[in-house]
């Protein structure tokens, strides 16, 4: 099962480098911003440019999958979380949590949590399906360290695990086992099983790939390359661009623009945080204001 | 002048006590082509590891004795070198890619050999055309069939141009034509560039002929190093060895002289006995071997009409089957990779929903069952026994299927155990287990519930000739007990011994089913050696005992004949 399919436009003609950076500038942000403008912004920016490379599709069901999550998260925030003064419904006393006292604070914070994670899911979904494997595994294996080999290598084989995952599920509910009923304790008591499995066939998956790279003289020296990526001036324009976006992001943590105050009140929005709010959105979307640029005007395509 | 000289050779993995080498000692010459042979564990895959320089480099554990390629010792070579003189290519297709597109994984070892990128060029256009790859050489891996994907393992080895090709059971995952097309080429490989090869096979039968010297392995030694096949032959007569070919049993058990290694050389001694006024047309088959379907078991297991699906993507998999079983039937199913073997048995045990016609399982429509309802009268056991194994203890998984299915252990999972031979091993752990035990732990997990219909997918994957008539004996004992049994596997020796019908799929339809014995003669890749020998002699001879018989009664006539 690959992910990735060709397709024809500005996104998928990039250098591998330039999506990298732009993977790696919204991944950044993502950690290093709590404020939920900020975190809206870069979400909204992913989500133009994977619509731009033509994965809405499948960003729709990523985006589906994690809404799940989302709303776990949520409810574990608001339910143990009592913080902040706008006390939206206070409910009886439980074991252990104690009084149940749900806060817009709270529920604001989980939001924004619950945006951070959609930032990253939607990154990775934009790595998985607008970036060829191999093209990330090449400019690795020449430069990278091990620890980012790995991680290329893990992201790699991500979908054969969950290849791995269907088979083992689909083996256990051969033998009766029911994932979909019972409470959430139960569901998850029966899931265990399989990744415990899913972990054992992972790492001897590992182990084979491993040996057939070491087989193949992985790592014996210096490699030469079969096939060169070419700079093209796209790039030289994309990467500056998604430079200043960076800056921007790291302007606004030094001045705390990019921090937000949850509790115990939800503070008011800065004008200057909208405004650097927007240079970043701007920022962000520029390979997807490009690509609709290269896509309409052909001398621009021919240009870049 | 030895390529590869093994001297003392004895090898532990980490934190094991048993060698996985034992004092092995060898000479191989260039342009040789060593079929190494022996059961499941018995150190195939250690020493052929070993000669690629991954043991101990990459394994670690404790290593006595030395390898030697051409005159140098292996430990001194440095790793670049060593991959380009020894090239390794593994079982599974799948684990052993590293690149997503054809090219890149062919090219993948040339660069990190540091070649350049003229020389890279030419030589994958050479090795694309020498495997005939270059159709889909612009292709993505997952989009392959597994003979297809195996190749380009192979194109990925040889591209380096190693003087040395080892081979761990390279056609153990691929249909019989997939299987002679592989080993046809590396045979080529051998007689037309004197690549010297070592091949390590479980199913012998494919590859016996092309071998220059056989090595036979048993607990970690080199118990048998022999220089043809007619000594094999002989070596088989004299003792009981594991890895005969049901070939050379079947003429062992006939109290044959003369022992064949190939079927040609059968066809041969066959002759000898057989002049031309006396050649024997009767079908014994047909009279003495035929099961007679027992009337008391016709009740309707199984019944398929009209079955279509397609997956999501749109591709369509299932065409128009229709197909039933009744209790007490042993139907094998046949057919090239990715024909829709294993989507066929997803549907009947509800795995997946029909898109039109109807299945009906014990009377009951499966669009209105889920997989877990029918889990007490359908047992499955998938291509990979591991995903059934995750509990401390085989007891454990036995109690586990019985208590998802609520039902009470009446003393089945002792019978179960006792059975497939396993009461031994009831407190062990199961992933402690070898590969045939494994299996039969997987196996016994599904048979805990006692399901009415048994679906096996490519169960005989990794099995040796004794492990594999273990598992068939079982499965024959189960028919004989009403149990409905339906196997997917490419082991035609297998399904011609045990199987009582095979049913051939191609492009997602059934296009033939029948009895064994005229399903598996007179065919050029679905048929056992034994029929390939009786074949215009005897007609529907399929199985060992069936040949013995047949060749036993030709050898009277023509005794008693030179008597008269």
């Amino acid at each position: 099962m690959l992910a990735f399919h060709e397709k024809f436009n500005l996104i998928h003609q990039l250098h591998p480098i330039t999506n990298l950076v732009f993977t790696g500038v919204v991944f950044l942000l993502a950690l290093i911003c709590s404020h939920p403008l900020y975190l809206l912004v870069l979400f909204m920016a992913t989500g133009t440019v994977i619509i731009a490379a033509g994965h809405r599709e499948e960003w729709l069901s990523y985006l589906k999958f994690s809404l799940i999550m989302i709303l776990m998260l949520m409810i574990v925030n608001v339910t143990f979380v009592h913080y902040g003064e706008t006390v939206l419904y206070t409910g009886p006393r439980l074991p252990v949590i104690g009084e149940l006292i749900i806060t817009l604070e709270a529920l604001a914070y989980a939001g924004g949590m619950g945006l951070r994670l959609l930032v990253i899911i939607s990154i990775f979904c934009l790595y998985t399906y607008a970036i060829h494997p191999d093209k990330v595994l090449k400019l690795f294996s020449h430069r990278g360290g091990k620890s980012v080999l790995v991680v290329t290598l893990a992201t790699r084989l991500f979908p054969l695990m969950v290849q791995d995952y269907i088979r083992i599920t689909e083996a256990q509910r051969c033998r009766g086992v029911k994932f979909g009923s019972g409470n959430w304790y139960e569901r998850i008591k029966k899931t265990l099983p399989v990744f415990k499995i899913l972990l054992v066939s992972s790492m001897d998956r590992s182990l084979q790939l491993a040996e057939s790279m070491h087989a193949r003289g992985y790592g014996s020296g210096r490699p030469s390359s079969y096939q060169i990526e070419l700079w093209r001036s796209r790039d030289f324009i994309i990467i500056p661009v998604l430079g200043l976006g960076l800056l921007s992001g790291l302007w606004s943590l030094m001045h705390g623009w990019s921090s937000y105050n949850y509790y115990p009140r939800l503070a008011d929005f800065q004008s200057e945080e909208i405004i650097m709010a927007a240079v970043i959105m701007l920022t962000l979307s520029f390979p997807a204001i490009l690509n609709w640029g290269w896509l309409k005007c052909r001398s621009l395509r021919s240009k870049i | 002048m030895p390529v590869i000289a093994i001297q003392n050779l004895t090898y532990y993995y980490p934190n094991t006590s048993v060698p996985a080498l034992d004092r092995i000692n060898l000479d191989i010459k260039a342009g040789e082509l060593v079929l190494l042979l022996g059961g499941s564990g018995s150190g195939k895959s250690s020493l052929i590891r070993a000669i690629a320089g991954l043991i101990p480099e990459y394994y670690g554990g404790t290593y006595q004795g030395k390898v030697l390629i051409n005159r140098q010792e292996i430990q001194h070579i440095k790793r670049r070198d060593l991959a380009q003189q020894v090239g390794l290519v593994f079982q599974d297709p799948e684990s052993q890619m590293v690149m997503t597109s054809v090219e890149q994984e062919i090219v993948f070892g040339m660069e990190n050999l540091g070649l350049p990128n003229q020389l890279m060029k030419r030589r994958v256009m050479e090795v694309s055309s020498a495997l005939s790859i270059s159709s889909y050489l612009h292709g993505t891996i997952p989009e392959l069939s597994g003979g297809q994907k195996q190749k380009v393992a192979l194109a990925s080895v040889l591209a380096m141009q190693p003087g040395i090709l080892l081979l761990d059971e390279p056609t153990s995952q691929l249909d019989p034509v997939a299987g002679e097309e592989i080993l046809t080429m590396v045979r080529r490989l051998n007689e037309d560039n004197g690549i010297t090869v070592i091949l390590a096979e479980q199913r012998l039968e494919r590859c016996f002929h092309m071998a220059d010297r056989i090595l036979i392995m048993e607990q970690g030694r080199i118990v048998h190093d022999l220089r043809n096949q007619s000594a094999f032959s002989v070596l088989a007569a004299k003792k009981d060895i594991s890895c005969v070919p049901p070939l050379a049993q079947m003429f062992i058990q006939a109290e044959c002289p003369q022992i064949p290694a190939t079927v040609k050389q059968g066809r041969d001694i066959l002759r000898s006995y057989l002049t031309e006024d006396a050649v024997i047309r009767s079908t014994l088959a047909d009279k003495a071997f035929r099961r007679r379907k027992d009337p008391d078991r016709q009740k309707e297991i199984l019944n398929i009409r009209n079955l279509w699906f397609s997956y999501h993507n749109g591709q369509e998999v299932l065409k128009n089957i229709s197909f039933s079983m009744k209790a007490g039937e042993f139907v094998v199913l046949m057919g090239s990779n990715g024909t829709g073997k294993t989507t066929l048995l997803k549907q009947i045990n509800s795995l997946l929903k029909p898109d039109r016609g109807q299945i009906t399982v014990l009377g009951q429509d499966s669009r209105s069952l889920s997989v877990e309802d029918l889990a007490c009268d359908i047992g499955y056991l998938s291509q990979n026994p591991s995903d059934y194994l995750f509990l401390a203890t085989v007891q454990e998984e036995l109690s586990f299927t019985l208590h998802n299915l609520g039902l009470s252990d009446d003393g089945i999972s002792h019978d179960i155990l006792e059975r497939l031979h396993l009461s031994q091993y009831a407190a062990a752990n199961p992933r402690d287990l070898s590969t045939g035990q494994r299996q039969r732990v997987a196996l016994a997990s599904v048979l805990v519930s006692r399901p009415q219909l048994l679906l096996l997918d490519e169960p005989t994957r990794g099995l040796d000739y004794v492990l594999k008539r273990e598992l068939g004996n079982i499965l024959k004992e189960l028919q004989a007990e009403g149990t409905a049994i339906l196997v997917v596997t490419h082991d035609v020796e297998f399904a011609a011994e045990f199987a009582d019908e095979i049913a051939l799929m191609d492009q997602g339809s059934i296009i033939a089913r029948g009895d064994k014995y005229a399903m598996l003669s007179n065919s050029t890749f679905y048929s056992p050696q034994i029929s390939k020998l009786f074949n215009g002699i005897v007609d529907g001879v399929v199985t060992l005992e069936q040949g013995r018989q047949v060749l036993k009664t030709i050898m009277a006539i023509y005794h008693n004949r030179e008597v008269v």
